[in-house]
Formats: structure tokens, C-alpha cells, sequence
């Protein structure tokens, strides 16, 4: 068959990208729709792929992505999701959803996409793109993210999440919370759907402007036939979901691969201490020069050997432990037996390679679902998190040292590796799946609740409910009424007499 | 590994049947907990048995099970219709009560069961004796069931079920109702409860005297494991949970050679093809005047009918109409001279046509059979017919709608490419999982946190109320400070006012 797929840039992609990559290799034809200036999507690629030119220019992309993130060396966001509506973040998402405009005024481009009959279309709703375009080219589409903004699963995939035991984004609470943080949840959840339309506004403007009629986030979304949600109930809490909701958390996970010389070099010399690997992800480039030297300050007072990946400047104070690399493949070193430890910023990717592989880990969450990821392994006992800004080089040394020497976290995460290894099908077959699936049946109509064809008032019964109440009012109010009459017909004389008396006495 | 299974006598056990058999062929070493008077629970180079005995006869066992098939011919007021269903299940149910009272004084059975070091136990929790007895033994559990009655794996497994568009059982209501279907949705589902109460609040009893302390028999179903024999082809899309496995169609297997016996008659039937009737295991016998007006429309169509049936032979029946006792269901309905399916709708023959393609005609009889033939109905599948009301010729006119419009063909056909096309196996399924839960000892991280809940904190009442009660207090104090400094603004007006009354007065 044939697949457009609408792509998110950066770390959203790799994974994708697997999915993609096995979808053609089975003998689809793919085509990837991508604007001309990406950090990652502009890398060669083995399938035809589609650009359409950008009103910005990658010192722009770059420059937003560097506000939001060095915000995030600031002061973190407290309190779900509406901070972020007012946050560093904003510009840096107005830069992505102003895709979707240039790509719908490159008419050339429109136009070959409308004569080429696509089966389907995959993509990721981070830039809401891949679901405007489903829904202009009338196109069944597969959702593929580690979670959806807000209320929208919610709303577009009729999936309930009682807010008593749900946490919503953002908030770092677990499946058990106290009165106080279920009343912080229920708040938050009703913010959300209060404002996070405001959030995606000028999306649904566009949207709106190439569908050439008002359409909201919650329109969007709901025609979607198979959400593929990058988690599993290892890493997530169990909740109520939806026949078309699917869960392939570890799809990244691979059978670790044999290191390279280098690497290998470092591992051997590390002895019986073994070693470290240290990574914030492929989106922090920096960190502030005094947060950097803690940090190799609290690395240098361990014995293990620590893989540290920076691409900054090399703080001063590094110890001789401590070797500073450009790149490293991280789920190989995950797999060797002498890996003791993982510091990272807890993205999803590494959470779920720290699981696989069974390797504690040191959480420095930084923006996005990385603190709620943490809180997750924190809870589960797989790991120690730490506030990136608050820490000092004591706390950091105390963190490692904790999840190396006690044992449990080990267990842990041993426990929760063999839980999530034990499946079926292998997470990447079942994303493939469900993609065919949807391209040879055009959709998966069966697997639409009728709760889309309700009001919201019919979905909670509000009007039965109302009208059973109206009819015990009135069954209530008729015999009172009855009861009344009777009363007034049995002792009706003498209350006439003693008023007769009364107005005589007078 | 070691395997306690604890079974349900009568047609839930077909299913359950294949599992075990595939489990002991994988080499885990299973015990089949048996009832010494059954219908269906035989031995099997598969597994062995373990007999407890029992309060009744066979003759017993077979007579009630007579008496409940029989009785859904009984004409009737249709308001009536739930109480008498309900009686007629208790001829059958109370039945197996005495059963699971019988195996749970059986101290005897219960130290064998305890000695032995089973890994896990894998029941049908319709009837919670295996519930029960997983926690006596401290077991990892797994449950295969239908969802019948009550639904009890949303009742009991925390997922939300919204009344106005997830059709409650009995009601033969689809997920697009009316007002007054939703109304009466509403109803029927606090009725659930009181039903639930009534079908269960007795094994609390049992279980409390055997545990030796108050169980609440829901807590009992927390840390399990749900392998449900439904899929959603089949059943409208709901909210599930995630220790929720969707096996439906476990049943179909690859269809067999067909015997000499029934090649002959299918060969025979010439260019109309077949037509296969079968009213399920649990029906034996059927009226003779009903069973004189089915045989009349039978001989009205073209097509060679093979009917499964034991009683006594219909005086009117057609040439073109073949008695047998027994008929291979599955292997006939794959055949492609097939062209349609008579039914009870029961839910293994319902995903058997699914499987293999056949329109089918319903005459759906008791339990969960009239919402299963509304689903296949609602899909433009089959036609429902109700076999009190039902005439000759309503059932002849069902069999050439479904057989000549070739729409019920494509529809059954569309569904059995959407049901066929999965990413497992459904026995791959269902054996993948009970050993999960022998090789993790259950499946604690897929149990929800809503269990620890009290109904109004699962609802946010708590919160709800709280924050009400704050707004509430918020605009009270507003109001007062208004009020107060209106007083004093205006005050004094008000006062000279007052005064001045009570001097004209």
C-alpha cells in the first residue's frame, strides 16, 4: 500500500523512523512530508521524501529551542500542563505549527499529494500537522506519540480518566495521591479543558484555514483510527482504554549490539567498579558552566568509570574518571553486564532502554514528560531523581552511590526489565501491525465508540438522570399534595371551627 | 509449571478445554478440579482430574439441565420474561452453588490442593467457586469468561462503563440508543447490582466460613488476570482495562477434512449448497409444534438442511432436511457450499459464522444469546427471529433474506476479515498470558489503583464537595461584605427612614 507519513523532528523521530523504516522494507511505498529546515529529518533518508520550504531558518528553530531550554536551567515549571501555556516554550511551538501553513501554501506540493491515493497516514500530533492533513486529503490516520497534550485523549478517543486516580501531565503525582493532590489533579484537569485550547490556537487557526472551516483540537484529533502510544503499564500506571488505543512503550529497545573498539576499550579499563553512563538526551547541547563543574565534581568522588555525553565546554574540574564524549551508543552500554548506573534526563527513549537493559538510574528530568517519568521510576523503586537545579555535587554522589550499593534498586529494575521483555509480540511488529492494519481495511470504523455521538450531558446521562429526578418530584409532590387534601378533608372541621371560634372570639 | 484449573461445567468449559489441552502440550503439568457428576468434564490425556464428590445424582444433573433447556419454549408474557429467566438459570445455578459448598467443606480435597504447589489457578469466574478457592490456596489467578452475566469483569475490574451508549445484558440494546433505551439502560444497570447481589451475595457466605474471615467477594477479583472470549468485531467498542485479553474467536480453529457421512451430503446439495442448524449443546429437545413449523419452513427452500437435533423426529420433516445427532459445526460452516447458518447465538457459534463467513439466522434462548444475535443484527449479519412468536413463515422469509441478499453476505464476510486479521492468535493469546501469571506469580503492576478508592473519592465527590463548599463560602463572605457596605454607604438613609416610620405611626 501506500503511506504518507507526517513526521515530528528531533528525538519524537528516532523511533518513528524504526516504524517506518520496517513498514518499507515490507514493500511499502512511503513518502515523508518534511519542512527543509529540521534537525533531523533532513538526514538522508532511504524513502522518497517530501520538503516544502519554511518561513524560518534553522538559526530561528535553534535559537527558540535554546529560550525553552535554557528556561529549563532557570526554574522549572510547577503545576501541569497551563504553565506551559505562558512558558519560554511558546515561541518554540508557534515555530512548529506555522508548518502546517507552509506546507499547504506549497501548492505544488498539495497537489501531488492529493493525486498520489495514500492508504493511509502516519504521524505524529506534537505539531498537530499530520492531523490536518489527514483530515484534508480525507485520509484514515495512526497516531504515533509517547502521549497526547491535555484533555485530548480524553475528548477525541472517548477514553475516560477519572482524575481521583489518573494524574494528569505534568504534575509528577502517582495512581495514589492524598485529598490534597487529587483536588491539585481534578483543578488541573478542569484547567486544561478550560484552556489549552488557547495553547493551540493559532494550530487550530491554521487548520481552520486550510479546511476552510472552523475546526477545534478536539475535531482533529477524533477522527484518528489507532493511537500508538509509546508507553506500556511498566512504566505507566494502569487506566482505562480504548479497543483503538495501543501500547508499545520499549519499542527503541533493541538487542544490544557489540561495542566499538573505543568503547569497549573504556569498559574493560574500568575494572571491577565498572562503569557510568551519563546522558541528558540529544536535545541539551550545554549546561550552565556552574552546574556542569558540580556535576563533574560529584562524578569524580565515585569509583566507577563515567561515559559522560557533552557536547559543551569541558568543565575544568574534571576528574580523570570521567571521559567526555561527543556521541555514545547508548543502548549497547546499557547492555553490558559492567554498566552500574544511568544518569539521565528521564526522556522517554532512555527510560525505556534503562528498563530493558535492567540498569538503575539517576533521574534529572528536564522539561516535558521527563519529570513525570521519573516520578514513575521513583516510585517503582528504580531510581533516585534529582532536581537539576537544586542539586549539589553531595546530592548527586549520594544519588549514584545509592542506586550502585543498595540492591533493591537492581532488583527493581530487574523486576520491572523482565515484566516489560515478557510479551506477546514485540512492540515494533505490533506498531507495524496496526499501520497495515489500518491501511488495508481504510480505517478501523468498528473500533469507534458511539460516545463520539453523544452530547456530553446524554454521555453522563445527565438527561435521564434529570428526568427520573423530575418524575419522583412529581410522584413526591402529588402525594404530599394528596396527603395534604386528606388531611385538610379528615380533621378539615375542626380547623374550620377553631377558626370560626377564633374570628368570633375576636 | 503447575496448573490448578477449576472449570465450569456445561458449554464454558469448550474454550477453557482448548486452552488447558494447548498449556499440557507445552508441558506444564495441569489438574483439572472435577465435580464427580458432570456433563462435559471427562477425562483427557491432558490433564489429570481431581474428583470431589457432590450432594446430586447424574439423573439429577441431567433432568435440571433438561428442565432449563425446555423451559425457554414455554410461551409466556414477555414482562414476565426476566423473573422466569432468572428461575430457569436457578435450576441450573443453585445446582452448581451446592457444588462449590460440597468442594469447600471437602476438607480432604482442599489439604490435597493445599499440598500441592500449583503456580497459578485458572478459572470461569460465572460461578466464583475458583475465584474463591485461589485465595484459600494464596494462588496467582487467571479467568477465562464471556462477560455474562453482569458483566462482572467491568463490574468488578474498575473500567468505566458509561450507561448511555455501552448497552447493558438483556436489554438488546445496541451502543446507539433512543431516550427511553438509555433510560431503560439506566435502570437495568442498578438492577445489575441487585442481580449481582442475588447471584453471589450466597457464595460470601462460603467463602467467609472458609477463610475465616468477612470477604467482600469483589476484593477477591483484584489481582487477576481477564482473558475474555469477545474481541470487537463482535462486541460494541468500550472503555477496557489493561489486565483485560480480548480472545474472541478462540474457538475457530482451522477447519477439518469433512467426514465421509456429511462430504456425501454436502456433494449432494447441488448447486444451492447447505444449510446448518444447530441450537447449541444445551438444547435438546424442542416442542413438537414448534419443531413441526421449523420443519415446514425448512422444506420450504431449496438448500439441504443439516440439522443437529436429538429429540424426536418432526412427523413433517422434508426430504430436504437431514436429522443428525452430531454434526462437525465448525468444518461444515468453512465448507463453501454453506450459504447459511440457523443458530441460537450462542457465543461460540456466533464466532464460528464470524470465522467462517456465514449469514446467519438467530433464534436466540436464553443468557447472554438475544444480545449476541442484536450485535450480529445491528452489522447487517444475520436476522433475529423469537422462536415463541416465530411462524413458518417467518423463519422460511429469514432464510432466503439472508441467503439471497447478498448484503448479509458481505457484511458477515467484512466482519470475518476484520475478526481474522490480528496481530495474534487468540489461543497464542490466552496460553501466552496463564503462563505470565505462573511465571510472574499474577500481574499486580496491571491492577488499577481505583480498587483502594471509595466510590465518592473515585468520582472526585470529595473534592467536588470541597470545592463547592470554598466557592460557596467565598461568595457568602462576598455577598456579606457587600451587604455590609451597602449598609454603610446608605445607612443613614435607611435609619432616618425607619425612624421617621415609627413616628408617623
Amino acid at each position: 500500500g501506500r503511506l504518507l507519513v507526517v513526521p515530528m523532528d528531533g528525538s519524537h523521530w528516532f523511533t518513528m523512523q524504526t516504524v517506518v523504516e520496517k513498514l518499507l522494507h515490507k514493500g511499502h511505498e512511503v513518502v515523508v512530508v518534511v519542512p527543509e529546515v529540521s534537525w533531523q529529518l533532513t538526514k538522508p533518508l532511504n524513502f522518497v521524501v517530501k520538503t516544502y520550504a519554511v518561513s524560518h531558518t534553522q538559526e530561528d528553530l535553534n535559537r527558540e529551542f535554546k529560550i525553552f531550554i535554557d528556561a529549563q536551567w532557570k526554574s522549572q515549571q510547577e503545576g501541569g500542563i497551563l504553565p506551559l501555556l505562558d512558558s519560554p516554550a511558546k515561541g518554540f511551538f508557534e515555530l512548529l505549527f506555522s508548518h502546517c501553513r507552509s506546507l499547504f501554501n506549497d501548492k505544488k506540493l498539495v497537489e501531488y499529494l492529493k493525486q498520489t491515493s495514500f492508504d493511509a497516514v502516519f504521524l505524529d500530533p506534537f505539531d498537530v500537522c499530520g492531523l490536518t492533513v489527514a483530515k484534508y486529503f480525507s485520509l484514515p490516520s495512526v497516531v504515533f506519540s509517547r502521549g497526547i497534550f491535555c484533555h485530548y485523549l480524553e475528548d477525541a478517543a472517548q477514553c475516560p480518566s477519572p482524575p481521583s486516580y489518573i494524574p494528569r501531565m505534568l504534575l509528577k503525582f502517582t495512581d495514589t495521591m492524598t485529598f490534597k493532590e487529587r483536588t491539585r489533579n481534578l483543578l488541573a484537569y478542569m484547567g486544561e479543558r478550560a484552556f489549552c485550547h488557547k495553547f493551540f490556537k493559532s494550530a487550530a487557526d491554521i487548520a481552520s484555514e486550510v479546511l476552510q472551516t472552523p475546526v477545534t483540537m478536539t475535531d482533529l484529533f477524533s477522527p484518528v483510527s489507532i493511537w500508538l502510544l509509546r508507553t506500556d503499564f511498566v512504566l505507566e500506571f494502569p487506566r482505562p482504554v480504548m479497543p483503538n488505543v495501543i501500547y508499545i512503550g520499549g519499542i527503541n529497545c533493541h538487542q544490544g549490539k557489540p561495542l566499538s573498539k573505543e568503547f569497549e576499550a573504556y569498559v574493560n579499563a574500568s575494572g571491577e567498579h565498572g562503569i557510568v553512563v551519563f546522558s541528558l538526551g540529544s536535545m541539551v547541547s550545554e549546561i550552565p558552566e556552574k552546574k556542569a563543574m558540580e556535576i563533574a565534581e560529584a562524578l569524580g568522588r565515585i569509583p566507577q568509570t563515567v561515559l559522560w555525553r557533552y557536547t559543551g565546554t569541558r568543565p575544568s574540574n574534571l576528574a580523570k574518571n570521567t571521559i567526555l564524549v561527543k556521541w555514545l551508543p547508548q543502548n549497547d552500554l546499557l547492555g553490558h553486564p559492567k554498566t552500574r548506573a544511568f544518569i539521565t534526563h528521564s526522556g522517554s527513549h532512555g527510560i525505556y532502554e534503562g528498563i530493558c537493559n535492567g540498569v538503575p538510574m539517576v533521574m534529572m528530568p528536564l522539561f516535558g514528560d521527563q519529570m513525570d517519568n521519573a516520578k514513575r521510576m521513583e516510585t517503582r523503586g528504580a531510581g533516585v531523581t534529582l532536581n537539576v537545579l537544586e542539586m549539589t555535587a553531595d546530592d548527586l554522589e549520594n544519588a549514584l552511590k545509592t542506586v550502585i550499593n543498595n540492591k533493591s534498586y537492581k532488583e527493581n529494575i530487574m523486576r520491572l526489565s523482565s515484566l516489560h521483555k515478557d510479551r506477546p509480540i514485540e512492540p515494533l511488529d505490533l506498531a507495524v501491525f496496526w499501520v497495515e492494519y489500518v491501511m488495508r481495511h481504510k480505517g478501523a470504523p468498528h473500533l469507534r465508540p458511539a460516545a463520539h455521538d453523544l452530547t456530553w450531558y446524554q454521555y453522563h446521562s445527565l438527561d435521564v438522570i434529570g428526568f427520573l429526578l423530575a418524575i419522583v418530584l412529581t410522584v413526591v409532590f402529588i402525594v404530599f399534595k394528596c396527603c395534604a387534601y386528606g388531611c385538610r378533608k379528615c380533621f378539615g372541621g375542626k380547623g374550620r371551627v377553631k377558626k370560626s371560634h377564633k374570628s368570633k372570639t375576636h | 509449571d503447575k496448573l490448578l484449573v477449576v472449570p465450569q461445567d456445561g458449554s464454558h468449559w469448550l474454550s477453557m478445554k482448548e486452552i488447558v489441552e494447548h498449556l499440557s502440550e507445552r508441558g506444564h503439568d495441569i489438574m483439572v478440579l472435577v465435580p464427580e457428576v458432570n456433563l462435559l468434564l471427562g477425562e483427557s490425556k491432558y490433564y489429570r482430574r481431581k474428583i470431589f464428590s457432590v450432594t446430586y445424582s447424574l439423573e439429577e444433573l441431567q433432568t435440571r439441565f433438561r428442565t432449563f433447556g425446555n423451559n425457554h419454549f414455554l410461551p409466556g408474557a414477555s414482562l414476565m420474561g426476566p423473573l422466569r429467566e432468572y428461575r430457569n438459570n436457578m435450576i441450573v445455578v443453585d445446582m452448581f452453588f451446592s457444588n462449590c459448598q460440597s468442594l469447600l467443606k471437602d476438607s480432604a480435597t482442599l489439604s490435597f490442593l493445599r499440598e500441592n504447589k500449583f503456580d497459578a489457578l485458572f478459572t470461569d469466574p460465572a460461578m466464583p467457586c475458583g475465584v474463591i478457592l485461589a485465595e484459600y490456596l494464596n494462588l496467582p489467578s487467571v479467568y477465562l469468561f464471556r462477560g455474562f452475566p453482569c458483566s462482572l469483569e467491568h463490574m468488578l475490574g474498575q473500567s468505566p462503563s458509561p450507561v448511555s451508549y455501552v448497552p447493558r445484558f438483556y436489554t438488546k440494546f445496541s451502543d446507539h440508543m433512543t431516550f427511553p433505551q438509555r433510560l431503560a439502560n439506566f435502570i437495568v444497570n442498578i438492577l445489575e447490582n441487585y442481580l449481582y447481589y442475588c447471584l453471589y451475595s450466597k457464595y460470601e457466605i462460603i467463602a467467609s466460613d472458609l477463610l475465616k474471615r468477612d470477604v467482600s467477594l469483589p476484593s477477591l477479583h483484584q489481582n487477576s488476570l481477564w482473558l475474555l472470549r469477545y474481541d470487537f468485531v463482535f462486541e460494541y467498542p468500550r472503555p477496557v482495562m489493561p489486565n483485560m485479553i480480548f480472545l474472541g474467536g478462540i474457538n475457530c480453529k482451522k477447519k477439518g477434512k469433512l467426514t465421509q457421512e456429511f462430504e456425501a451430503y454436502v456433494n449432494a446439495s447441488g448447486e444451492h449448497g447447505i444449510v446448518v442448524f444447530s441450537l447449541g449443546s444445551m438444547v435438546s429437545e424442542i416442542p413438537e409444534k414448534k419443531a413441526m413449523e421449523i420443519a415446514e419452513a425448512l422444506g420450504r427452500i431449496p438448500q439441504t438442511v443439516l440439522w443437529r437435533y436429538t429429540g424426536t423426529r418432526p412427523s413433517n420433516l422434508a426430504k430436504n432436511t437431514i436429522l443428525v445427532k452430531w454434526l462437525p459445526q465448525n468444518d461444515l460452516l468453512g465448507h463453501p457450499k454453506t450459504r447459511a447458518f440457523i443458530t441460537h447465538s450462542g457465543s461460540h457459534g456466533i464466532y464460528e459464522g464470524i470465522c467462517n463467513g456465514v449469514p446467519m439466522v438467530m433464534m436466540p434462548l436464553f443468557g447472554d444469546q438475544m444480545d449476541n444475535a442484536k450485535r450480529m443484527e445491528t452489522r447487517g449479519a444475520g436476522v433475529t427471529l423469537n422462536v415463541l412468536e416465530m411462524t413458518a413463515d417467518d423463519l422460511e422469509n429469514a432464510l432466503k433474506t439472508v441467503i439471497n441478499n447478498k448484503s448479509y453476505k458481505e457484511n458477515i464476510m467484512r466482519l470475518s476479515s476484520l475478526h481474522k486479521d490480528r496481530p495474534i492468535e487468540p489461543l497464542d493469546l490466552a496460553v501466552f498470558w496463564v503462563e505470565y501469571v505462573m511465571r510472574h506469580k499474577g500481574a499486580p503492576h496491571l491492577r488499577p489503583a481505583a480498587h483502594d478508592l471509595t466510590w465518592y473519592q473515585y468520582h472526585s465527590l470529595d473534592v467536588i464537595g470541597f470545592l463547592l463548599a470554598i466557592v460557596l463560602t467565598v461568595v457568602f463572605i462576598v455577598f456579606k461584605c457587600c451587604a455590609y457596605g451597602c449598609r454603610k454607604c446608605f445607612g443613614g438613609k435607611g435609619r432616618v427612614k425607619k425612624s421617621h416610620k415609627s413616628k408617623t405611626h
